[in-house]
């Protein structure tokens, strides 16, 4: 799905276990303007907090996604992984 | 409810509702929230029934504008709750507070495509600020609380809570004594006042753009205060109207697509702009890269995701206007700035010397809102009249005017005005519509019969979709592609058939006694106001042009 003039990005999303959360974060990720070219998702069984690993390109800045999936409910925390390539 | 009764899920939504002081809520009932009805025959909520889903949700918003409340809305599950989508959309893009509940399948029969099913849980994604789906009793309680919690807290939206019937007669074990503390998870660490400070007191040419923020953040004796005390010249947006003091000299109106002229230019040359719970929305900015193109921007908002969205702001103020605008109230040196927009303000004033008998709409809505009475509430549905309305009508306060603002969803106008006269028995509330639009909810008419709900319908009808087709002679040639309305229903005789008293005028002389007729009447009352088909809208800022690039004439 890479498109040469997109920039990459790869975010960390920390989230509760919740219902539908991994779906809240697509929905808004390809509304927003951004393509998913990759996902992990691995949930902490002791304490319900899930991490999920996005790859996305867009021709947007990232901060606008990130900004919005921080506003979703059972969001506990978004960072842009500056290491990956 | 007796206490030998036992309490059950629809039982313990009704407490809930009561504990957050709802008084009043608007639905529909069906077969997945029998339940639920079944319960409310036992509350003291107040139900009122309306004759689509559609109806419902925008009554609820209309309810929530006018009174600052939360409004509640019920469907049953299926085709009742996908009814609903559309006015959560318009809540969540208006940020309007609101809980729906719908009833769903009972849990052993999801995913089964069973009768009236369907994944209003998963269509909730792109519509509302959260949503629920309970899947046992016991969660039921604190799921309610979160969702008017979530409606409320940071930037205001709608809630969904998905309830499926098995759940809804479920017998409660166990409830709260009072509702959990609300508690305000929003951290808003940026606020550059130092930065905003020092572009305020080198500014020349200030601009202040009012959006629908301040109303819903209670600020507006604090915009008004540094309206006036700092002297910038300011401007609104469609949902900003009524935040500003109208007869204020600095006061320029609206900004945008058909802002005044005005606020267009003084905008464009503006070297200032400071933006008050507003988002740069592509209908205020015109061709983005040239709005306001010489100004820094200080930024007031309180959600994060609106700060550098579509224009980069010099000095982001996150966070509650009511604390932060203060902090940067001081009297400015701006006398030059204000008598070169006063002069422009008096040069571009509106013009009523309409030539012919016919009616002139801008005229008859400007004599509406000097006749209505003190603290009416005005609501529109979406057209020309609303843009007329919104140019030519004054509001004090902007829960005195309702439009559906980000979505502008044609059929918002007579439900919404529903909720608002529910809110506010006490006020006189105006429907201003258009013979397009009002066909949109007209089922609603029976909510107004069975309720005696005493709205006054301003109907104002060129037999046309007329905005659109005001853009097709525009710029689509004059190819004039399904916009006439010459078939309309005879509008008098349909409001008769709902013991609405109607009337209809079509000269100028008629309408000062027609309105206040309508205003004098008791109950409900539809006036048909018919005007030439040919009336645009001007000014108007055609697609991908700057503001002060705007159209005056055909």
């Amino acid at each position: 799905m890479n498109t040469p003039n997109l920039d990459n990005y790869t975010l960390i999303i920390m989230v509760d276990d919740k219902q539908v959360v991994l779906e809240r974060i697509l929905q808004v990720t390809r509304y927003r303007g951004f393509l998913i070219n990759g996902i992990t998702a691995k949930v902490n069984t002791g304490n319900h907090v899930a991490t999920i690993e996005l790859f996305v390109s867009s021709d947007r800045p990232i901060s606008l996604l990130v900004d919005q999936i921080n506003k979703l409910v059972d969001i506990k925390s978004v960072r842009v992984d500056n290491n990956a390539s | 409810m007796t206490d030998s009764k036992p309490l059950t899920g629809g039982g313990l939504l009704f407490k809930v509702l009561e504990q957050h002081g709802v008084n009043h809520v608007f639905g529909y009932p069906g077969g997945a929230i029998m339940p639920i009805y079944d319960a409310l025959y036992d509350s003291n909520v107040q139900h009122f029934l309306c004759r689509h889903e559609q109806g419902a949700a925008f009554s609820a918003v209309g309810y929530a504008r006018a009174s600052g409340k939360i409004g509640v809305c019920m469907a049953t599950s299926g085709p009742g709750a996908t009814n609903l989508i559309t006015g959560l959309a318009d809540a969540l893009a208006d940020s309007i507070p609101l809980v729906a509940i719908t009833g769903q399948v009972p849990t052993a029969a999801m995913g089964s495509d069973a009768f009236q099913e369907t994944d209003i849980f998963g269509l909730s994604l792109a519509c509302t600020k959260h949503s629920f789906q309970v899947s046992h009793v016991d969660e039921l309680e604190k799921v309610l609380h979160q969702a008017f919690e979530i409606a409320l807290e940071g930037r205001q939206g709608p809630v969904l809570v998905d309830i499926p019937k098995d759940v809804q007669i479920a017998i409660v074990e166990q409830t709260f004594k009072t509702a959990p503390p609300l508690k305000n998870k929003v951290e808003l660490p940026l606020a550059d006042i130092s930065k905003a400070l020092d572009l305020l007191s080198h500014a020349k040419q200030p601009i202040l753009y009012v959006g629908g923020g301040v109303g819903m953040a209670n600020a507006i004796e604090e915009v008004r205060t540094f309206a006036r005390e700092t002297g910038i010249p300011s401007v609104s947006t469609l949902k900003g109207l009524g935040a500003l003091d109208t007869d204020d000299a600095n006061y320029l109106g609206m900004l945008g697509m058909h802002g005044t002229k005005v606020a267009n230019l003084a905008v464009h040359d503006c070297d200032l702009l400071i933006a008050v719970g507003a988002r740069f929305d592509d209908r205020v900015t015109g061709k983005l890269d040239q709005f306001a193109p010489d100004a820094k921007v200080i930024h007031f908002d309180i959600d994060t995701a609106e700060i550098n969205k579509r224009r980069k702001a010099d000095a982001p103020i996150l966070g509650d206007l009511k604390e932060n605008l203060p902090l940067l109230t001081m009297p400015l040196e701006l006398k030059s700035w204000q008598a070169k927009v006063q002069q422009m303000k008096s040069d571009c004033a509106w013009r009523y010397d309409h030539p012919g008998e016919s009616i002139f709409a801008p005229a008859v809505l400007k004599e509406v809102s000097e006749l209505m009475p003190k603290n009416a509430c005005v609501t529109t549905d979406v057209g020309q009249h609303q843009m007329w309305a919104a140019q030519h009508m004054s509001f004090d306060d902007p829960s005195n005017f309702l439009t559906s603002g980000s979505m502008g969803t044609m059929g918002f106008g007579l439900p919404a005005a529903i909720g608002a006269q529910i809110s506010r028995p006490h006020d006189t509330v105006i429907v201003v519509s258009g013979d397009g639009s009002i066909m949109m909810n007209v089922q609603e008419l029976a909510t107004i019969k069975r309720y005696q709900i005493p709205v006054k319908i301003v109907l104002i009808d060129n037999e046309k979709l007329g905005m659109v087709r005001q853009w097709q002679d525009l710029f689509f040639e004059g190819r004039l592609s399904e916009t006439d309305l010459a078939d309309n229903p005879d509008f008098i005789m349909l409001a008769t058939a709902f013991d609405i008293k109607a009337k209809q005028i079509t000269q100028k002389s008629e309408v000062t006694a027609a309105i206040n007729d309508m205003l004098d009447h008791d109950g409900p009352y539809l006036l048909q106001v018919k005007i030439d088909a040919q009336d645009n809208v001007w000014p108007l800022v055609p697609p991908n042009s700057a503001n002060n690039e705007m159209m005056e004439s055909a």
